[in-house]
């Protein structure tokens, strides 16, 4: 009996070991694609950042660039240098090209018919894809709620925040159920879920906006019988249409 | 009559310009936009009586159809505008007109060029008369028009554009985008040389001529224009309006920051007065009423947009003045100008989206506009007095903008 258990527990030892030692190598040689390849991008964009400098070329670029021109290339620069941003650039090729060399690198050394490696390695790319649409998701949602609050806000809406919320928690919700469909988690449970939610949103935004715009419409109407008895529109002054209060102010 | 003048030119140098400009025989160039046939007849005759001594050329629009109906004259000769420069009406000059023009000038080695917006046949002809007179005599190499108005007239510009002109660019021209704008050879070629709207997405570029002026110390003229019928803009959208214009003038400032930044001798500013109580008509005082309560919902909802573009002192301003009654309602000209030193700086530094910074900008404009509503009670006198001491204010506070545009971090939240 004892025999049996100390046999069992060798090979599973022994199991365990050379896994290991089939694992490592993958894992030293993925750290030493990437460590090399960034030593290459660092390199490759301190001569690029020296090349450009020594070209003058953020001062070319901005002689070429019009006065009024709403975007330009240094814009989207870091310190607004497209020098820094050019080697900058190549700096992080070089890192994702290091990472891509690392993963196949491995993938080769590792992959021995084991189950493990071939669920793991694929759902690697699929965790990765669902954190960038987090990402992604996280970003369009204080967008499109930051669009919205400034919109409605300026719209003179009372329940601005209110709808800002909804649009963010809208992306936010569709950006979570796509993630998990993304990971294949939860299966129906959670297109079932995200069903409920989203329409649950919708329909509140819906009921929301209903219901303010009734005042807002019945408001406006209001407006439009009584003003041209009450307060005669001086049509020479150009009021501002979208300020129908105020028939005399003149912006422009 | 001129009102103001700022004059980067050394006088024995401009009285130089002067007499070479004006002995020559070179023709005046009037740049028309889109006009009736009767309205271009209406305006040959102005040019007519208003310069009997010197050639003139007028310029219309080609499809406007006027063109071909109008007869060439002894004195005054018809010219095209090159393919696509000058549009149709608008409610200012575009930096299209203002490219059109200087190179219609150049072409024709124009002595002045006198560019005129929509609705130009309501410009009196003394008011012609005076913004070219002003070119020609070498007085200015850019002239621009200040029109009489109410005081509920160009608030934008009241509010922004004549403040942050006259305290970066140290001119104090009130319309610093005007409808109407005489212009030099120097100035001319100047713009032909920086305006490149092959180059812009916008539809429809603007140029800022007074601070162009300013950078290549050239000399600005404000004329005493009198009365003219101002046209409505196509696009009546406040928000859209404002973010264009805006967008445009903080670029523009960004562009001359290593301009402004210098220390340089500014009008002198007129010290900020204390607060006057001034009696709204009961018509106003409902809508700053309405407006008081627009700015305290904007106030609830965009805090935290605006907490990440103003420092804690600013916010603590704008908290007061949402607490405040409609009867009182004021935002402090030293607050406003500093708002919008920090809006701009904002805008330089990307902080948050540029289109919803400019978004969150309308709110405090409008708060502004219910303050000037209040002060000016409608009388010119106390509007014309409460955009002097905005102003003012905004010259006070130049040394905040410099200062945070050199090291940001130091004022950050």
């Amino acid at each position: 009996m004892g025999q049996q258990i100390e046999s069992a527990l060798r090979q599973s030892m022994h199991r365990v070991l050379v896994v290991l030692v089939s694992f490592l190598p993958g894992v030293m040689v993925f750290l030493l694609a990437v460590v090399l390849l960034t030593a290459l991008g660092h390199l490759l964009a301190a001569m690029a950042k020296r090349l450009l400098t020594t070209a003058h070329f953020d001062e070319r670029l901005a002689a070429k660039e019009t006065s009024g021109s709403p975007a330009s290339l240094s814009d989207w620069s870091p310190s607004h240098s497209p020098t820094l941003l050019v080697s900058r650039a190549i700096l992080w090729v070089c890192i994702l090209a290091g990472i891509a060399i690392g993963i196949s690198a491995f993938d080769a050394s590792y992959s021995a018919n084991s189950q493990l490696s071939q669920f793991l390695l694929p759902y690697l790319t699929h965790v990765l894809g669902a954190v960038l649409l987090l990402l992604f998701g996280s970003l369009l949602a204080r967008f499109l709620s930051r669009t919205v609050l400034i919109g409605a806000v300026n719209a003179q809406l009372q329940y601005a925040r209110f709808l800002s919320l909804g649009v963010k928690w809208l992306v936010l919700v569709l950006t979570a159920a796509m993630a998990l469909d993304h990971l294949q988690i939860g299966g129906t449970i959670v297109e079932l879920a995200f069903g409920i939610l989203f329409g649950g949103i919708v329909l509140t935004l819906s009921l929301a906006i209903g219901l303010g715009s009734r005042d807002l419409v019945s408001r406006s109407i209001e407006k439009s019988i009584e003003k041209p008895a009450a307060r005669p529109v001086d049509t020479s002054a150009f009021p501002d249409a979208s300020e129908a209060p105020r028939s005399k102010l003149r912006h422009f | 009559m001129p009102i103001a003048e700022v004059t980067n030119t050394a006088p024995q140098q401009a009285s130089a310009v002067a007499g070479e400009q004006y002995n020559t025989g070179s023709p005046l160039l009037v740049c028309l936009p889109w006009v009736t046939a009767d309205s271009l007849q209406n305006m040959r005759t102005r040019v007519a009586t208003a310069f009997p001594e010197r050639a003139a050329l007028i310029a219309v629009a080609e499809n406007s159809g006027a063109a071909s109906q109008a007869q060439a004259s002894d004195n005054i000769r018809m010219v095209d505008y090159p393919a696509t420069s000058r549009g149709q009406v608008g409610w200012a000059l575009t930096a299209n007109d203002y490219l059109g023009a200087s190179q219609l000038a150049l072409e024709h080695g124009a002595a002045a060029t006198l560019v005129l917006g929509a609705e130009a046949v309501s410009l009196s002809t003394e008011a012609l008369q005076r913004l070219a007179e002003a070119v020609l005599r070498g007085e200015a190499d850019l002239a621009i028009p200040r029109y009489t108005m109410g005081p509920q007239d160009a608030l934008v510009s009241s509010a922004l554009l004549y403040p942050l002109t006259r305290a970066l660019f140290g001119i104090s021209v009130h319309l610093p985008l005007p409808l109407d704008a005489a212009f030099s050879t120097r100035m001319a070629k100047r713009i032909a040389a920086i305006n490149r709207p092959a180059n812009t997405t916008a539809s429809e570029p603007l140029l800022w001529t007074v601070a162009e002026a300013a950078t290549t110390l050239l000399t600005v003229r404000e004329i005493d224009a009198g009365k003219r019928t101002l046209p409505r803009p196509v696009d009546i959208d406040l928000n859209s309006l404002l973010t264009e214009v805006t967008g445009s003038l903080f670029s523009d400032i960004e562009l001359k920051a290593s301009f402004w930044q210098r220390a340089r001798a500014t009008v002198p500013a007129k010290p900020a007065t204390q607060s006057v109580h001034s009696t709204a008509e009961s018509g106003q005082l409902e809508d700053i009423r309405e407006m008081a309560e627009a700015f305290r919902n904007a106030y609830t909802n965009l805090q935290d947009i605006w907490s990440l573009v103003l420092p804690p002192q600013s916010l603590l301003g704008l908290k007061k003045v949402s607490r405040v009654p409609a009867e009182d309602f004021e935002v402090p000209p030293d607050l406003w100008a500093r708002t919008v030193y920090d809006f701009v700086l904002a805008y330089h530094l990307r902080t948050i989206n540029r289109g919803h910074l400019l978004g969150a900008l309308t709110p405090l404009y409008l708060a502004w506009v219910a303050s000037h509503l209040r002060r000016s009670a409608g009388d010119d006198a106390l509007a014309a007095s409460h955009v002097e001491e905005t102003a003012a204010a905004f010259v006070t506070e130049k040394p905040y903008i410099v200062a945070r545009w050199r090291w940001p971090d130091r004022f950050n939240p």
